[in-house]
């Protein structure tokens, strides 16, 4: 059954045909999570849905970037912040384009260090040998950069760090060579 | 804490001097739960430190994060130090995929069999 603004029975007030995002606009969601692992987990459903509905990425590609905002969140939650803070995570996507997240905290944990600081660790990390001794310290190096073509850290004016991380459904620039043929985000097949 | 169930079953091999393990994963391991329970495996693996084969069933097993990752590169360091072996069984897409992104596959040998697994486990 349909209202007179065209959209079903029941669909949320001022909801309209006009209003839902089109392929070329940025669909924007903000949430905001206490500093508690606990609640990682209903954040690794709502990526997984929001990208498997809402984007062209392929369905393992909705699995990375459960992953990627999985150790993105971890990070600001054990580094970043302390208990009874706040974090956000800000998804960004561009439907046929890209897809971007940003993971922001308030710097107000014991280990927090700067995006500099960041940075070079996980330049460094990104080569190492995995049998490296460590149980830690894989997340951003080998996941979140692997499998992101965009990753940036960034000083925030409250003492916190925020993290983008960027990837493009089809930008040639950032195809990479997988079993003799170009990386497709959209239909890509394990090996 | 998010759900995580490991059962630890003897596997019969018919040697006396090498100890085989199957454990069954079922769940997710994640933040809230992956120390706990990595402890029930480095408890294994100090009961028999020497020549203890490890067959990790991951049918069942939804998601792992990265430290979980570090825990399971941490035991295959100990059980082949001591001789053992630890092979991946049944895998799911995601995790297999990010095993091999982290580099993991290339120690550790996976299978789409339990059968496969134990026969190259005991090999």
């Amino acid at each position: 059954m349909e209202t007179n603004n065209g959209m079903p029975d029941g669909s949320p007030k001022g909801l309209t045909q006009e209003n839902i995002p089109k392929n070329d606009q940025v669909i924007e969601i903000t949430i905001t999570l206490p500093t508690q692992a606990y609640f990682l987990s209903g954040i690794r459903d709502f990526t997984l849905n929001l990208i498997k509905n809402t984007s062209d990425f392929s369905e393992q590609w909705a699995y990375r970037f459960q992953s990627i905002v999985d150790e993105l969140c971890n990070n600001a939650i054990e580094h970043g912040s302390r208990g009874g803070d706040l974090i956000s995570i800000v998804f960004q996507n561009a439907p046929s384009e890209y897809i971007q997240i940003l993971v922001s905290d308030h710097g107000s944990g014991n280990t927090h260090m700067k995006a500099e600081e960041i940075n070079k660790i996980v330049n460094e990390r990104r080569e190492q040998n995995i049998l490296n001794g460590l149980i830690r310290g894989r997340g951003l190096p080998k996941i979140v950069s692997e499998w992101t073509d965009e990753l940036e850290f960034m000083n925030n004016p409250d003492g916190g760090i925020t993290v983008r991380v960027r990837k493009y459904l089809n930008d040639p620039k950032f195809q990479k060579e997988i079993g003799g043929g170009l990386e497709n985000p959209s239909h890509i097949v394990l090996n | 804490m998010t759900d995580i169930n490991i059962i630890i079953e003897e596997m019969a091999i018919g040697s006396a001097d090498k100890s085989a393990k199957i454990l069954t994963f079922k769940g997710q391991l994640d933040e809230t739960n992956v120390d706990e329970k990595a402890k029930e495996i480095y408890a294994l693996i100090e009961q028999t430190p020497k020549n203890l084969y490890l067959l990790f069933d991951f049918e069942n097993l939804e998601y792992m994060n990265s430290k979980s990752i570090g825990y399971l590169t941490d035991w295959y360091s100990k059980v082949t130090e001591g001789g053992g072996k630890v092979v991946i069984a049944k895998a799911r897409p995601n995790i297999l995929d990010i095993l091999e992104v982290v580099g993991l596959t290339q120690l550790v040998s996976c299978f789409p069999t339990l059968d496969e697994a134990k026969l190259a486990l005991l090999s």
